[in-house]
């Protein structure tokens, strides 16, 4: 496990404060995610770590009555900046949902849609190198190579989600967000999905929401503790669940909470 | 302070069970102690029956500790405090049941004293006994209240011991080189003193586990 915490920071957010309607739903959030780690947040439902993670690909835009304050920088930037493009920046920050959401079309047509539409792939043979080489890397290559015309509903959820992670890798982006990846599957489909999730770090920047505290010691470098929309506590993985400074942190993290 | 509820009772009970049964088996290493020197230095014979039962009985305890850590692994995947507590007893079980063979080994070496057994040396041994007797009294009071203070005392206090041990072993071979019959008793009291002076470094490393149980780091001098 790194502790030595020395990657470069991707993903900055400064007083990030975030509001549906009059309801505030994140307070002055300040969290640094490194590069090419994993960071794991935890919390209990209804803390804000979702609408954490969707403010940094902007999905949170589509909601009307959501507002923001404050800034998220990637790579030094900030991505509320008038003059961002938002269908760049969710090219460069892909996303993973809790349940998985292939589209109603073939598996090839799922994983080549995207790179499709941001006009990556060009050629027939530019789009079939995209899609086997994300389809591996999302080691669902070998499951799938000969059924690709078969609809990407018909896989098993595992599978569904490790199309989807496809997806999101296939149009070549820095930052993966996963909500709950693996809350809707099986132990064995989960365990690949990890396996999955450090492969993919060495190349992306990953962050990652779940409910499993088990998870979060597996899969990530750093954890973030979110309650009532406030970060409550930030450190290394080893460092929270092993010996957490704040009690809030260390009730949750051993069933106390409530 | 962190809340003492547990959201599932049952695993909260768990934890208190496990605790529990780490200062029963502390009182009854605290005894065996108490009979070893008594075996050894006043010639108590019903000590050592005693010592046997009590024996047997920690060794229980610890094969039962084992069992319940193991439960609580499997079924709680503890965290932070809660894995602290699991894996500070395994530990310190295991330690109180060296305690425990030490001393009953020390007993096992009980023959009549000589007549010409100084009494300097039986305090020697006596003072050494009484000091590892209380520092096992200090560093289960200190995991009772789970005292990080009480825990760098016994630490601190592991120093006397090693002293009052080379003063014994001096005494003891003051002993031996006053007549060649003398050896084999004198023998025997070396490895009392020398198992003493272990019990100690046990006791030591229990304390070292609370203050990790408390603090959740390793203790620095």
């Amino acid at each position: 496990m790194d502790l030595t915490m020395d990657n470069k920071i991707k993903i900055k957010s400064n007083n990030l404060n975030v509001f549906y309607g009059q309801k505030q739903a994140l307070f002055d959030i300040n969290l640094e995610i490194n590069q090419n780690e994993v960071t794991a947040l935890i919390g209990p439902s209804g803390c804000g770590k979702s609408t954490f993670i969707r403010c940094i690909n902007r999905m949170n835009d589509v909601i009307d009555i959501c507002r923001m304050e404050g800034q998220i920088q990637i790579d030094d930037k900030n991505i509320y900046d008038p003059g961002v493009d938002v269908v760049q920046l969710r090219e460069k920050v892909g996303m993973v949902f809790q349940k998985p959401n292939p589209f109603p079309k073939s598996i090839y047509e799922n994983v080549s849609y995207g790179p499709k539409i941001h006009g990556i792939g060009e050629s027939k043979d530019d789009l079939d190198q995209i899609v086997e080489n994300s389809l591996k890397r999302a080691a669902l290559w070998n499951e799938v190579k000969d059924r690709l015309e078969e609809p990407g509903t018909s896989l098993s959820g595992g599978q569904q989600q490790r199309l989807c992670i496809a997806r999101a890798i296939s149009v070549n982006p820095e930052i993966i967000l996963m909500d709950e990846p693996c809350s809707a599957l099986d132990p064995i489909a989960t365990a690949k999905i990890e396996e999955l999730i450090d492969e993919l770090k060495k190349t992306f920047t990953i962050v990652i929401v779940t409910h499993s505290m088990a998870q979060a010691v597996r899969v990530s470098q750093k954890t973030g503790f979110f309650h009532m929309g406030k970060i409550i506590e930030v450190g290394t993985t080893e460092q929270i669940f092993k010996n957490p400074t704040n009690n809030m942190t260390q009730d949750y993290i051993t069933g106390r909470f409530g | 302070m962190t809340n003492d509820t547990h959201i599932v009772k049952s695993y909260g009970e768990e934890l208190q069970f496990l605790n529990d049964s780490i200062i029963q088996m502390g009182s009854l290493t605290e005894s065996l102690l108490t009979d070893s020197m008594n075996a050894i230095t006043i010639l108590d014979k019903d000590a050592v029956d005693r010592i046997v039962q009590s024996d047997k009985k920690i060794n229980e305890y610890r094969a039962k500790i084992d069992t319940q850590i193991m439960t609580i692994l499997v079924k709680r995947a503890p965290m932070a405090i809660d894995l602290r507590v699991a894996i500070s007893a395994l530990r310190i079980s295991q330690d109180l049941e060296r305690i425990g063979d030490l001393a009953k080994g020390s007993a096992k070496k009980i023959v009549p004293l000589p007549e010409d057994l100084s009494q300097t040396l039986l305090d020697s041994l006596k003072r050494l006994g009484n000091t590892v007797k209380n520092q096992l009294n200090k560093t289960l009071d200190a995991y009772i209240k789970k005292s990080k203070e009480g825990a760098i005392e016994v630490i601190k206090l592991d120093e006397n011991v090693n002293e009052l041990t080379y003063l014994s072993i001096k005494e003891i071979l003051n002993f031996l080189s006053k007549d060649n019959k003398n050896l084999e008793f004198a023998t025997n009291l070396l490895f009392v003193a020398k198992n003493l002076e272990r019990a100690g470094d046990h006791i030591r490393r229990i304390s070292e586990n609370i203050y990790y149980l408390v603090e959740g780091d390793y203790y620095q001098k």
